[in-house]
């Protein structure tokens, strides 16, 4: 059955470890072309090490990664004429003009010498920086250096784009624009895209298919709407005032009908609930029988946010928990050493 | 062989633009060997018998002029490598490591351009020392001077590149290079004829690349050879440094940064 379908990306239990630490955590995974895939979780939850285990930086500790059917470990040079990088981090020299960092690109991946010139203003035209093209990047805002460090990532015209945190530390709209500039850019050329974030928001908006990564393991792989549809018909929030009867309250709701899953965060609840107006004045029966003072109550249609909560048990959040800490500090002492 | 000049090529390209675009340095470089040229050309300006007494006819100052001008190539270079630790930080170098370009082709291609630049910084200090009259009695000769001194910067930025690529820190790397600096120009006859040197001393300063590029570059400036080494075995020992130092920091480059940083 998989004969006729091409993958660009396929891992089989790829695990990456430093010392005990284990980043990357039995991954198995395949892109197909063309597609654009999201890896989405927190901070530190192992996405960076796997950009970096398949664009050859890192060597996995055990398993197996292929690009365009090619082993990261073993034919690295392949691969490498196979994909763009673009870095989480802004890495187009500031001391070069836009179009010299698109040349010293071109030249890094060997662009045929009668081709450069070509390439370049046609990336320019499709980024939008054609006008700029010969002042010094340090001129450029925050939007126009990721746009420029984009476009270097796909000059050569990769099989596979990664792009690690693409809209990591830009505002809003600029982050919007940067997400029409990846549409616009995969509708020209068709590359596979496998990206990383921790924004819900741009999973959803670009991603043919996301797999939510924590703590190194992927809990789940499939489109955002199939995820979304999973959830449930609707999401009750709850924030209330926690008193003796906590524990009784959540066994009573969860015993109402249509309930099929409770999440527990300190004082907030969230309850995935299959007609969730039929619910909400249960959650208020029960409350008022037991003494408990709900302070607000929402119902929304689910989220990719939620979709995240019920897979991982906790909201998207920087670096928040003990085990992050420690992996953070550990990552400081190799730097260090 | 044809794709790895093309790489280098590369490298050499994008680091010379960057040094252009970044050249605030360049005067405050040439303060210190102009100061050191000043100051202890006149200081020792006495020892005149001392020199002349190894069959240097000259002033002192002309004779420690061409090792001030390998002072200058010494520290251009072994400095010069520090960006490679600016680019393993800011991404340059994953940018590099994740294209098709060969890991030697960046060592090599930051040597190159980190000598040239070395023989242009020493190029200005023989215009310093010709401007304060130091006599240069063939002037033509500054030609191969620049091609020694090309060649000796290619072999030491190898030592650069080396220390940074496995440095984690500025600070270790600073540490190491402060080192390594001041004792290869000290151990040479760079200031005082290798016949005065004692016997121990001399011994080690027949060791040191440093002790036959300086006499290269005074035979060609003074016209007189000191020392009793024949310049065919100092350009000898100059090309080994130069090819060996190429092979060595390639192999430790590469090496070094398929390491995580």
């Amino acid at each position: 059955m998989r004969s006729n379908v091409l993958y660009s990306i396929e891992t089989k239990s790829l695990t990456k470890s430093f010392g005990d630490e284990t980043a990357v955590n039995d991954i198995s995974l395949s892109v197909e072309d063309g597609e654009i895939f999201g890896f989405l979780g927190p901070n530190g939850a192992g996405k960076s090490t796997t950009i970096m285990i398949l664009t050859t930086l890192l060597k996995p500790t055990s398993g197996q990664a292929l690009i365009s059917s090619f082993d990261v470990a073993t034919n690295a040079k392949q691969v490498r004429q196979n994909i763009g990088y673009v870095q989480q981090e802004i890495t187009v020299d500031e001391y070069l003009t836009g179009r010299e960092n698109l040349l010293l690109q071109a030249k890094l991946n060997h662009i045929p010498k009668n081709e450069i010139d070509k390439r370049i203003d046609e990336i320019l035209t499709l980024i939008e920086l054609t006008d700029k093209q010969d002042k010094t990047v340090v001129t450029y805002s925050g939007g126009m250096r990721k746009r420029l460090d984009i476009a270097g990532g796909l000059l050569h015209r990769p099989k596979v784009l990664f792009l690690d945190e693409p809209t990591v530390g830009l505002d809003i709209q600029t982050r919007r624009k940067i997400w029409q500039y990846i549409k616009k850019i995969h509708d020209e050329f068709k590359m596979t895209i496998f990206l990383t974030t921790h924004y819900m928001e741009e999973a959803d908006q670009l991603c043919d298919r996301i797999g939510i990564i924590d703590d190194g393991k992927i809990q789940v792989i499939d489109s955002p709407e199939n995820l979304k549809k999973a959830m449930g018909n609707e999401v009750i929030s709850i924030i209330f005032e926690e008193g003796e009867n906590r524990d009784s309250f959540l066994s009573e709701l969860e015993k109402i009908e249509f309930v099929n899953k409770i999440n527990k965060d300190g004082s907030k609840l969230t309850l995935f609930a299959s007609n969730g107006t039929e619910v909400i004045p249960k959650i208020f029966y029960i409350s008022s029988k037991l003494n408990i003072k709900i302070t607000s109550i929402s119902l929304t249609q689910p989220t990719l946010d939620d979709v995240f909560i019920s897979y991982t048990g906790h909201e998207i959040r920087d670096g928040d928990s003990k085990f992050n800490q420690k992996r953070e500090h550990a990552k400081m002492k190799r730097l260090r050493a | 062989m044809n794709t790895l000049m093309y790489d280098t090529y590369t490298i050499f390209w994008r680091e010379l633009k960057r040094y252009k675009k970044s050249r605030s340095g360049v005067l405050i470089r040439l303060i210190q060997p102009a100061i050191w040229i000043i100051v202890i050309g006149n200081t020792f300006s006495g020892t005149q018998p001392l020199i002349q007494s190894v069959g240097f006819q000259g002033e002192y100052i002309e004779f420690m002029t061409p090792g001030v001008i390998i002072l200058t190539a010494i520290f251009t270079s072994i400095f010069g490598g520090v960006n490679t630790l600016w680019d393993r930080r800011y991404g340059f170098m994953n940018k590099a490591l994740t294209s098709p370009i060969s890991r030697s082709a960046i060592a090599l291609g930051k040597m190159s351009a980190i000598s040239l630049i070395s023989a242009l910084q020493a190029s200005l200090i023989i215009g310093i020392a010709l401007a304060i009259g130091v006599n240069f009695p063939n002037p033509i000769m500054i030609i191969p001077i620049m091609g020694i001194v090309i060649l000796f910067s290619l072999g030491f930025s190898g030592i650069s590149v080396m220390v940074a690529a496995t440095a984690k820190s500025q600070e270790t790397f600073w540490g190491v290079i402060n080192f390594l600096g001041m004792p290869l120009f000290m151990i040479s006859p760079a200031l005082f004829p290798l016949e005065l040197l004692p016997d121990w001393l001399a011994m080690i300063a027949k060791l040191n690349p440093v002790t036959y590029t300086i006499l290269l570059v005074r035979e060609m400036m003074t016209g007189v050879s000191e020392g009793g080494i024949p310049i065919i075995i100092s350009l000898g020992v100059l090309f080994a440094f130069v090819i060996v130092m190429a092979g060595i920091a390639s192999y430790v480059f590469t090496r070094e940064v398929n390491r995580p940083f």
